[in-house]
């Protein structure tokens, strides 16, 4: 039996006559209807609406690629997941199953990879705040700490003198790598000296073990000439402590920053489309490492703290139609069940957003709200969506980074993340949140708890 | 120095059977003994040689292995076998024995430099020819009659077997078979493959013999018959590693015996002179020097080391021939970083052929088995594009094309065959070729020195390459497009699925992924000993506990070793990237000898997972009965072998120390199926970088367990 035909509201479109353009004629959308062969509408039925979708397979293929890429062009490559782009346990333990070590930048985040069995020594401690305790606990547990600020520095030495420890430290350089905005709030600079000053001072500790070089240039970069530059700098300095102080450093940690296929807002073209490759990220990185030295032994291993690109478009998050109304000016608009709660990024991202079900070719523009009974609760200005009804299913792609780790509890409770795994089942990851979850942690005091309206 | 002396004098004996065994060395000395007068001047014989050589300041090695001491007991003893002793004679032979210790240091000397081979007891041949017929100066000299002592109680052996023992008999110019006895009985328990050839021997002259001169006395079936015994130890077995053509040799040169033994016979009747070992040396020497013209020694190998009993000499080969049969001085690695894939092997379609069939071409693979993302229609789709091409070894650049284009896909370009090539002299003849590169992308000019693993140019896609791909081959000359060589690579790591295989000296396969060993600086650390430094164990073995301390010492060959303080030395040749054990010798009960056991060879790289293979020398890890029935049957292989599978298993997150394991086993073949023997050892490396605890199990018993108490590092 042919599938019956769907109904759909009528709309209006204006006719638009002249030539056809180069390209082509207006889109027809292609419905997302399943996440790694496992039908959407089975995902709403079984964890309910909103749900945030996680790809095992897309995790594990994006860093093989990854390290595919950046080991056949430099002999020595080590990937450290950043847990602030998505720190729930599963997803971290699928990096660290595939080699990635932690890169983390509070105590919080530090206790979370402990917990999950990752060793200090395999921890990178970065971040401009770390509380005494913190560090004491990074230097006795060999992580490796990544010295944003002068007075961290004293601090450690500080520290390891009380311990009788040596620490292993590496400091985190900015630099003017050609991007507008600079960031020059974290680590040293390497323009006015300050970054050598910094490690000059830490060569001459007898506390501290000068392991490593990091930087950050930005993120979301569109070029990937910055981190030539960057990497350019590095190198000279390594190569100034190899000759002035015959220090050999282990590694050269070019953090992460690169950017995903998301759209920024603003952006013309579709991020697919103008954001470099990985081949050419990791060009550009090697190209300049591999002048450090002419054999593979003598060169320092290079360390990526990559998140967003390695994990975005491993994400989803299914939503449901609430209502479609039309604005005053007759725009349509949609409301979903899904609002900036969860997702943070729209902010900045144009959310590359698909039906989960059949449609007509017909589409129209549209705005999408989310269900929050606030002003800013806007998904997309403006997108162009086949007709919608009540309770039709969107998925939003690539919410892999930084939703489930910036995501807030506001007005409404925070749902299901589960993980569709490499053999087709379902896990979920994250349980949604309930009422006593929230409220477990208020107190009240005796005073306020009778009242009478 | 007595005991130095004493031993000077034992290993002579031991030398004229090609023996190593002190104790055979006393059998033997005792055996002569059973003629007292002939015992007494033979060991006069040997006494004076080796004073003579540690006065002289010989070598004391080779003094001490008995090299000129043996043929001094052969004079002295053929002297009492041929004439009645008077105080005049006696006096002579002294004479004559200071004279045959000059000629057999000339001889052994010219020998071993113009013609690498050993003296034998030709110094001795000599010597007593030139004693004959100086004799002939005089009328009073009485040569003995020839007779052999029988003794009634031995009446049932066959007439036969007792020529075999007589033939033994009269190595040492005995006339008692019960010496032959004893000698032969001796020589079964030095070694089976030893006597096995000398009953071959026997019974192939013994046919031989009668064949060709078919009215032979017994005399002359003992005369041939020894040469044929001596001849059949030195060419199957002691001299040449045994093997089956080891059968062939020993026919040929039984019968070969015969025939010298008749024309010598004729010669030497002339000046009446006794045939004695002459057609042993002459058969024996002329075959050594002619097997070294070979064009290829895969068998029938001359001992090319230090000898030891034929099964040592079969084992210790037969595990160097598979642990470094490639080994060739030079070590490249592969020209690139990552791992690759191979599309195109040795010897394959469609292009390596013929003068060009030891090539390798690389590709990118990615986790869908796809060598390209998106389409596959440009160049830049390809994994492999412009990727870093590296030197696969240190050299000298003497060719550079830069200049052709990239082929779009599925182009090839048949005017520039080779598209852009670097060709790098390696030197001892050694060069090696990278084609198919990005053109203007190559780093380095003609005369340029490189180093291994400097990058040299970019992966691409000129010349007749319809896909980007990396083409490498060893060749002999500078040419572009030269005839390709075959040589391997010094190590790399095989992957398939999710083993890993570390691969030495190989050629590696097509269809396979393959990437370069990564130096781990723990790993490498650990095992970075170096001339001087000392290493102090605390050891427990079957329940006793004691210290042993190595040293880190070097010989005048350079070869660095370890050296127990329990009378064991573990030679080692850490090159680059591998540490390897190369042979161990002495005291079984040491630590040096387990920690050999389980670090034979050991890659100075940690991947978890990483799995490799070795072999033992049986001889080195079998010591018992079954092993030595088995080398009955040694001619015709090896029935019994000890290998071992070594890994560095999974490793625990929190794990501080690094952990290698090794299963042993030993397991015989075809008759002795019956025969398996599994045992485990453990190696522990601190993160630190030293050797911190190693254990050895057998059938899951702990049976060794050392400890690190101490770690020396020479001041440097």
């Amino acid at each position: 039996m042919a599938d019956k035909k769907i109904y759909e509201k009528p709309i209006i479109t204006k006719h638009q006559s002249g030539m056809i353009n180069k390209f082509g004629s207006s889109p027809i959308t292609t419905p997302k209807t399943e996440i790694d062969g496992v039908p959407v509408k089975d995902l709403v039925e079984q964890f309910g609406s909103p749900v945030f979708v996680m790809s095992e397979k897309q995790i594990r293929n994006n860093l093989k690629n990854a390290v595919r890429i950046f080991k056949t062009r430099y002999p020595k490559v080590q990937f450290a997941w950043s847990y602030k782009t998505n720190y729930l346990n599963a997803i971290c333990s699928v990096y660290h199953q595939e080699g990635s070590w932690a890169e983390v930048v509070s105590g919080f985040e530090y206790e979370k990879a402990r917990n999950l069995g990752v060793d200090g020594k395999h921890i990178i401690f970065n971040g401009p705040d770390k509380s005494e305790e913190d560090l004491t606990r990074a230097i006795k547990e060999k992580a490796k700490i990544h010295i944003d600020h002068a007075d961290e520095l004293y601090k450690i030495i500080e520290l390891c003198d009380k311990l009788n420890l040596k620490a292993d430290v590496a400091i985190r350089v900015n630099m003017d790598t050609g991007i507008y905005p600079k960031w020059d709030r974290f680590g040293f600079n390497y323009e006015n000296g300050e970054a050598w000053q910094a490690l000059k001072r830490i060569v001459i500790s007898d506390k501290l073990n000068l392991i490593g070089l990091h930087t950050h240039i930005g993120t979301y970069m569109m070029t990937a000439d910055a981190y030539r530059v960057a990497a350019n700098k590095l190198v000279k300095l390594a190569k100034n402590l190899n000759d002035q102080f015959d220090i050999k450093l282990d590694y050269i940690d070019l953090g992460g920053g690169f950017a995903s296929k998301n759209t920024l807002i603003g952006q013309y073209l579709p991020a697919e489309e103008v954001v470099p490759t990985m081949e050419q990220f990791a060009d550009a990185i090697t190209s300049e490492m591999l002048e450090f030295a002419s054999t593979p032994d003598e060169m320092p291993t290079l360390i990526l703290e990559t998140g967003r690109a390695l994990i975005d478009d491993a994400g989803y998050l299914i939503t449901k139609v609430l209502a479609t109304k039309r604005l005053s000016t007759g725009k349509r608009s949609i409301v979903i069940d899904a609002g900036v709660n969860l997702l943070f990024t729209s902010f900045w991202y144009k959310h590359k957003i698909l039906p989960a079900q059949q449609s007509s070719v017909q589409s129209e523009n549209a705005t999408i709200y989310g269900p929050l009974c606030m002003n800013i609760d806007v998904i997309r200005d403006d997108i162009t969506l086949p007709a919608l009804k009540k309770d039709d299913l969107l998925v939003i792609h690539y919410v892999g980074a930084y939703e489930v780790t910036q995501w807030m509890q506001f007005i409404t409770l925070r749902p299901n993340v589960v993980m569709v795994m490499e053999d087709g089942s379902v896990e979920i990851i994250r349980d949604k949140e309930v009422v006593e979850d929230i409220v477990r942690k208020e107190r009240l005091p005796e005073k306020l708890k009778k009242f009478k309206l | 120095m007595v005991k130095y002396f004493i031993e000077s004098i034992i290993y002579s004996y031991s030398q004229i059977f090609f023996s190593n065994r002190k104790w055979f060395g006393i059998v033997a000395l005792i055996s002569t003994f059973i003629i007292p007068e002939l015992g007494i001047l033979a060991l006069t014989g040997v006494i004076i040689s080796n004073l003579i050589a540690i006065w002289l300041k010989f070598d004391k090695t080779k003094i001490r292995n008995g090299f000129y001491g043996f043929n001094g007991i052969l004079l002295g003893a053929a002297s009492s076998f041929y004439f009645e002793l008077t105080p005049f004679l006696i006096g002579l032979v002294l004479v004559f024995i200071i004279i045959t210790f000059f000629v057999s240091a000339v001889l052994e000397h010219h020998f071993a430099t113009v013609f690498n081979l050993p003296g034998l007891s030709l110094p001795f041949i000599i010597s007593l020819y030139i004693f004959f017929l100086f004799l002939r100066n005089y009328d009073f000299i009485i040569y003995k009659e020839f007779a052999f002592i029988d003794y009634p109680f031995l009446a049932f052996i066959p007439d036969a077997i007792k020529s075999y023992f007589k033939a033994f008999s009269l190595i040492l110019f005995q006339s008692s078979i019960l010496s032959g006895i004893v000698l032969a009985t001796a020589v079964l328990f030095f070694s089976r493959v030893m006597f096995v050839n000398s009953i071959l021997a026997f019974i192939f002259n013994y046919i031989f013999l009668y064949m060709i001169f078919p009215k032979a006395d017994e005399t002359l079936l003992i005369l041939t018959g020894f040469n044929s015994i001596l001849t059949a130890f030195a060419l199957g077995g002691s001299l040449i590693i045994v093997s089956r053509k080891s059968l062939l040799l020993i026919i040929l040169s039984s019968l070969m015996v015969i025939i010298f033994t008749g024309f010598f016979y004729k010669l030497l009747s002339f000046f009446f002179l006794p045939i004695l070992v002459l057609p042993f040396n002459a058969i024996v020497l002329s075959t050594l020097y002619s097997l070294k013209f070979r064009q290829e020694h895969s068998d029938l190998v001359l001992l090319y080391f230090k000898p030891g009993s034929p099964e040592e000499n079969f084992y210790y080969h037969n595990v160097r021939k598979n642990r470094f049969e490639r080994f060739k001085f030079l070590f490249p690695e592969l020209p690139f970083f990552g791992e690759w894939f191979i599309t195109q092997g040795h010897d394959s379609e469609p292009t390596h052929q013929d003068d060009w069939k030891y090539a390798w071409d690389f590709e990118i693979k990615d986790e869908e088995d796809s060598l390209y993302k998106d389409d596959g229609k440009t160049v830049d789709d390809y994994y492999c594009y412009n990727l870093p091409v590296a030197a696969s070894l240190d050299g000298e650049v003497t060719k550079v094309v830069n200049h052709v284009p990239d082929n779009d896909i599925g182009e090839v370009n048949l005017k520039n065959n080779w598209g852009n090539t670097v060709v790098i002299d390696h030197g001892e003849g050694l060069f090696s070729a990278v084609s198919h590169l990005k053109p203007d992308e190559i780093t380095v000019e003609i005369g340029d020195e490189v180093k291994k693993g400097e990058i040299i140019g970019r992966c691409g896609n000129s010349g007749r390459s319809p896909v980007p791909h990396l083409h490498f081959q060893f060749q002999a000359s500078d040419k572009v497009g030269c005839k390709t060589y075959k040589f391997p690579i010094a190590h790399f790591i095989e992957r398939t699925g999710e083993e890993l295989f570390l691969k030495t000296f190989d050629f590696p396969a097509e269809k396979t992924y393959v990437r370069n060993l990564e130096i781990h600086k723990t790993i490498k650390k650990s095992f970075d000993f170096k001339f001087g430094d000392k290493l102090k164990f605390e050891c427990t073995i079957d329940g006793e506990t004691f210290t042993e301390e190595w040293e880190v010492k070097v010989d005048i060959l350079n070869m660095l070793y370890l050296e127990s303080d329990r009378d064991a030395t573990a030679y080692f040749y850490p090159y680059e990237k591998i540490f390897y054990f190369t042979n161990f010798v002495g005291n079984k009960k040491s630590a040096l000898y387990y920690f050999y056991l389980i670090a034979a060879k050991v890659p100075l790289s940690y991947h978890e997972k990483l799995k490799w293979n070795d072999s033992f020398p049986l001889s080195l890890t079998t010591n018992n009965l079954t092993r030595y029935l088995s080398e009955f049957f040694l001619m015709i292989g090896q029935q019994i072998k000890s290998t071992a599978t070594v890994e560095y298993p999974e490793r625990k997150e929190d794990a501080t120390d690094y952990v290698l394991e090794s299963t042993l086993v030993t397991k015989g073949e075809k008759l002795f199926t019956f025969y398996k023997k599994a045992d485990k050892g453990k190696l522990i490396i601190s993160d630190e970088g030293y050797i911190k605890e190693f254990k050895y199990y057998s059938n899951e018993k702990e049976i060794f367990k050392a400890r690190l108490l101490e770690n020396k590092e020479n001041e440097r």
